[in-house]
């Protein structure tokens, strides 16, 4: 009983960061304008960009190049939507109000994570019915494989979206930009719009650390029409669970060592 | 019992010692200020009583119990306001206390919210975003805020601060009301003498980390030989 009262709890304050984050979504236009702007810009580009080739005559362009992009929000949306809900508190102040409270770090990160979810699924949605209106490209042409791409993407997202907080808690205000430029640091090893394999031999090897170069491997393999290749998603899913596991294992260091270094307090100057 | 239980917590900056072997009490339904000059050690002893700093040394009880221990369960029992913390300024008030109320396990979140909007004359800001209130306002919602889950302690720090005289004045009835009539255990901190006489049950003074003299504002008048607590407040903070 008291078990089920402790979980009913628990829900209770995960639903309290939900409720937070769409408060404020719902008052600020430029974070509901956000939803849409970057993915459409990015998706404008580089949709006409294969419209472009594909008139050249190279074969499976627009799969390949509208499907990098609209994977590849996935991954920096994921990340970043952790990131900004947990700075939305640094700029408001209000984190000394979250770390005072009963919600546990476990639940602070799990609503952050909930909220992104949702927006990112708002926003993936509008970007393949764009895709699909200008360029007659479905997300879902590539088959049912992408839904488990996509999870890992989402996963690869948040494990980095967690590194980032763990940062920002450790340094601060000035460890800010890592939010923005974290995922595209793993841009270049991500394999994205080309193949692993036009990589020189070093950073092969760093991409075959990386889980969203296997999944990109994996979805140019779907589309080649080659079907799932099982061996990049148990890749990229084994390389996901490590990100998570010291993603989160980097945060509640930076937490520990920041209520010893009294680091906390400096989140309310 | 006590509700909190403070006993010989050091904290150390490095090479500075803002914490030196603090202990005091605060029972149940007790006011209990810490006072000091400016870095004696006052917000960073707050802060290790709600688990924002852990101490180098000693250990801080709440209701029993170590900090370290079932963190949730006890910070579920106490709640805080500071002057130099802020709350979201984009959302309403109503907005605010419904997701605090969440956050604090509230069980009946709209009936909650109604009461406190209602014993802090908040009812026609309910619907204002919170970054359009004025700083007399802000502190209305803070201290709404923090009696939101009913807490058995209320934490404090320099909760008039940055408040004009009128309305410094009325926050400082409102917390003397709720002290009187709800029974609540209060540690305050505050840099306003008349407040903390007003205020508390016993005083704490802190000076370089330390606590350097104990008593009711009377007894430390007394102990002082000087007429008030401001007085005594200069005699400490001079050495």
């Amino acid at each position: 009983m008291s078990a089920l009262l402790a979980s009913a709890a628990s829900r209770q304050r995960v639903l309290a960061v939900v409720l937070r984050d769409l408060y404020a979504l719902r008052r600020s236009i430029v974070r509901v304008f956000e939803v849409v702007y970057w993915p459409l810009v990015e998706l404008l580009i580089w949709g006409y960009v294969s419209v472009f080739l594909q008139g050249r005559r190279v074969p499976a362009v627009i799969a390949a190049l509208l499907g990098g992009v609209l994977l590849w929000q996935v991954l920096f949306r994921s990340q970043s939507e952790v990131s900004m809900a947990f700075l939305e508190d640094v700029w408001s102040r209000n984190l000394l109000n979250v770390f005072a409270s009963p919600l546990t770090p476990g639940e602070y990160l799990v609503g952050m994570v909930a909220f992104g979810f949702a927006k990112l699924v708002a926003s993936t949605a509008i970007m393949a019915a764009i895709a699909f209106l200008l360029y007659g490209f479905g997300l879902f042409s590539l088959g049912p494989a992408l839904v488990p791409f996509m999870f890992l993407l989402l996963v690869m997202g948040w494990a980095l979206g967690i590194f980032t907080v763990g940062v920002v808690l450790r340094f601060g205000h000035s460890a800010e930009v890592i939010a923005w430029a974290l995922s595209f640091a793993f841009q270049p090893f991500a394999a994205v719009f080309y193949p692993v394999d036009v990589l020189p031999g070093p950073m092969q090897a760093v991409a075959a650390a990386v889980p969203a170069s296997h999944v990109f491997e994996g979805m140019r393999t779907v589309i080649a029409g080659n079907g799932v290749d099982w061996t990049s998603l148990v890749a990229a899913a084994v390389l996901d669970l490590a990100y998570a596991i010291a993603a989160l294992w980097f945060f509640r260091r930076m937490l520990v060592a920041v209520r010893r270094s009294g680091g906390l307090s400096r989140f309310a100057e | 019992m006590s509700i909190l239980d403070v006993r010989d917590v050091t904290k150390r900056f490095g090479a500075v010692t803002a914490v030196d072997g603090v202990s005091f009490r605060v029972g149940p339904g007790e006011v209990v200020g810490l006072l000091g000059p400016n870095g004696a050690g006052k917000t960073t002893t707050l802060h290790m009583v709600l688990g924002l700093v852990t101490p180098d040394a000693g250990e801080v009880r709440l209701f029993g119990e170590r900090l370290d221990g079932d963190r949730t369960a006890l910070l579920g029992r106490l709640n805080f306001a500071a002057g130099y913390v802020h709350l979201p300024g984009v959302l309403t008030v109503e907005e605010v206390l419904r997701v605090f109320a969440h956050l604090y396990g509230v069980r009946d979140v709209p009936g909650r919210v109604a009461t406190l909007l209602a014993q802090l004359d908040l009812d026609e800001l309910r619907r204002r975003p919170l970054r359009l209130l004025s700083s007399g306002q802000q502190t209305r919602v803070q201290l709404a805020k923090a009696l939101v889950n009913e807490p058995d302690l209320l934490v404090l720090d320099e909760p008039t601060a940055s408040l004009d005289p009128d309305v410094g004045d009325r926050v400082r009835a409102l917390l003397l009301g709720l002290a009187r009539d709800s029974g609540r255990a209060m540690l305050i901190t505050s840099h306003n003498m008349r407040e903390i006489e007003r205020m508390c049950d016993r005083i704490h003074f802190m000076a370089a980390g330390r606590v350097v003299a104990t008593g009711s504002a009377p007894e430390l008048a007394d102990r002082y030989g000087v007429d008030d607590l401001e007085a005594v407040f200069l005699r400490v903070a001079r050495g």
